[in-house]
């Protein structure tokens, strides 16, 4: 299970952007705001045939991975002790739709584009890298937790068994986690300074993704279904 | 001169004591520089400081002058300093924009930062790459690469940024042997129209290519000047700064000044 970036050529990978990170935007405000059980596992199911026609199936894994924990908290809540499963499938609904959507963010959109993509835009440069480091910083973390993890199961920590033993080896992998990224912080900044990163120069986009008519007509579909659900849930 | 320190003293955040000590120092160009002495003597705030990061970035104090290439790094000549000042730190890893999936783009980082055009960039790219003789990887995703190969990588990332001012910490920190000769090889030419300023412990390689060594300890200059006579000495091994064969001399009790190499022990010894 590797999250991050997946280099390919699909539907999403050929988009803009701005435009997957809108529709990001938009999946999370609709879940809460259209009602019922068929509007989260619409955008789910919705999401689903995005991934399968960008080459992206292997995400859908990860999300359901991702999920399954909160769907069991939520049916155990909701359905076992409130006897109201109703809640719980469409809470479980939302976190699937939102979770789904985000990581395909992060897969199909490479950072450095973002960074682009941004920058031809008029952001500053320390804003753009802010945003594109945080698509980077979980896969980050996650290859650094599991290097710890080889480490520490080297010195013999023990990972598997009981919950008590589990949570007792967690202090010794969450520290050395915290502490080796605190340390990097403070050496990636001299290294981001002396490679130009504050010489306020206007950054050369090495491949400025292309934005087309048909991807900008979806950003303001995506508004306007924002917006329009938005004030019809006032409204109504 | 290209970096000129006068009197400076640096302390680091939160620290009882200075890391520098009334350094008085001048680096010229055309030459390599060899910075060296014992792990904690200031070889590497030695180069922040000479880059502006000590304090700008680091945090920290510093009292005394510190002119790179007519300007001040750490104040008002920060910004037209950039892209003129390179520096490789010794973890590859750290060093990596996290913006790249491809060495090109990686080695493209700063240039690109500096706004170079796409033509430049990829000139620069291709040329730094050929150096470190990684134009195969060129298409590879960098955190894929080895230490040594991600060393290799931010060399190059450095030479492709074409600085007047070459820094290097401990530039063959993940190196083996044969790419450690390979990257200590290129600095003569490197420094043929910049200053390259060394700094490692790393003498047994260093010392073949170094035309002028700067030893430190306790973060004060104990001995400044061509290799054999700030090395060769008694007081080199004792600061724990000398090469394998002026060791070998020294506890020999052979008399100053010390060979620094295996060819010059050997015919030393063979007289």
């Amino acid at each position: 299970m590797t999250l991050g970036y997946r280099p390919g050529d699909g539907l999403l990978h050929r988009t803009h952007p701005f435009t997957t990170a809108s529709l990001a935007g938009a999946v999370s405000v609709l879940v809460f705001v259209l009602p019922g059980v068929l509007a989260p596992w619409g955008l789910v199911a919705g999401l689903c045939v995005l991934a399968a026609v960008s080459g992206l199936l292997p995400v859908l894994g990860t999300a359901a991975a991702f999920s399954a924990p909160f769907w069991g908290f939520l049916i155990l809540i909701h359905g076992v002790f409130r006897d109201d499963l109703g809640t719980a499938v469409v809470l479980a609904g939302r976190i699937s739709a939102m979770l789904t959507v985000f990581l395909l963010l992060l897969a199909s959109v490479h950072p450095g584009r973002l960074v682009d993509a941004m920058l031809e835009r008029g952001a500053p440069f320390g804003l753009a890298y802010l945003f594109g480091a945080t698509l980077q910083a979980v896969p980050q973390l996650q290859r650094r937790a599991a290097a710890i993890l080889d480490a520490q199961r080297c010195r013999g920590l023990r990972v598997r068994g009981s919950l008590v033993r589990r949570a007792r080896a967690v202090i010794p992998l969450a520290v050395p986690l915290v502490l080796g990224a605190l340390a990097e912080v403070d050496e990636r900044a001299l290294a981001l300074e002396i490679r130009g990163a504050g010489s306020g120069a206007r950054r050369t986009p090495l491949d400025p993704p292309r934005d087309g008519a048909v991807g900008r007509l979806v950003r303001w579909f995506l508004l306007a279904a924002v917006t329009g659900a938005v004030l019809w849930r006032l409204l109504s | 001169m290209s970096v000129h320190l006068e009197q400076v003293a640096f302390r680091y955040p939160g620290s009882g004591f200075d890391a520098l000590r009334d350094l008085s120092l001048e680096f010229a160009p055309g030459l390599v520089h060899l910075v060296t002495g014992r792990l904690g003597s200031g070889c590497s705030t030695l180069l922040l400081v000479i880059a502006g990061l000590a304090p700008h970035v680091t945090g920290g104090s510093r009292s005394g002058s510190v002119v790179t290439l007519g300007l001040d790094p750490g104040g008002s000549g920060r910004r037209d300093l950039a892209g003129r000042i390179g520096l490789l730190l010794p973890t590859p890893w750290t060093q990596l924009s996290g913006m790249a999936y491809t060495v090109a783009e990686e080695v493209a980082f700063g240039p690109a930062n500096l706004g170079w055009n796409r033509d430049r960039i990829r000139e620069a790219v291709d040329g730094a790459l050929r150096l470190v003789e990684l134009e195969r990887f060129a298409d590879r995703d960098p955190r894929t690469l080895s230490g040594g190969e991600l060393q290799r990588v931010m060399f190059a990332a450095i030479v492709a940024m074409d600085p007047a001012v070459c820094l290097l910490d401990e530039p063959a920190m993940e190196l083996d042997l044969e790419t450690t000769e390979m990257i200590y090889q290129h600095l003569p030419a490197l420094a043929r129209e910049r200053t390259v300023i060394v700094a490692t412990t790393d003498l047994d390689r260093a010392v073949r290519v170094a035309d002028r060594v700067v030893l430190l300890d306790g973060g004060s200059v104990i001995g400044e000047g061509n290799p054999a006579d700030v090395l060769g000495t008694a007081r080199a091994v004792e600061a724990g700064a000398t090469t394998s064969a002026a060791r070998i001399a020294y506890l020999a009790g052979i008399a100053p000044t010390f060979p620094l190499t295996v060819s010059a022990a050997v015919e030393r010894f063979s007289r």
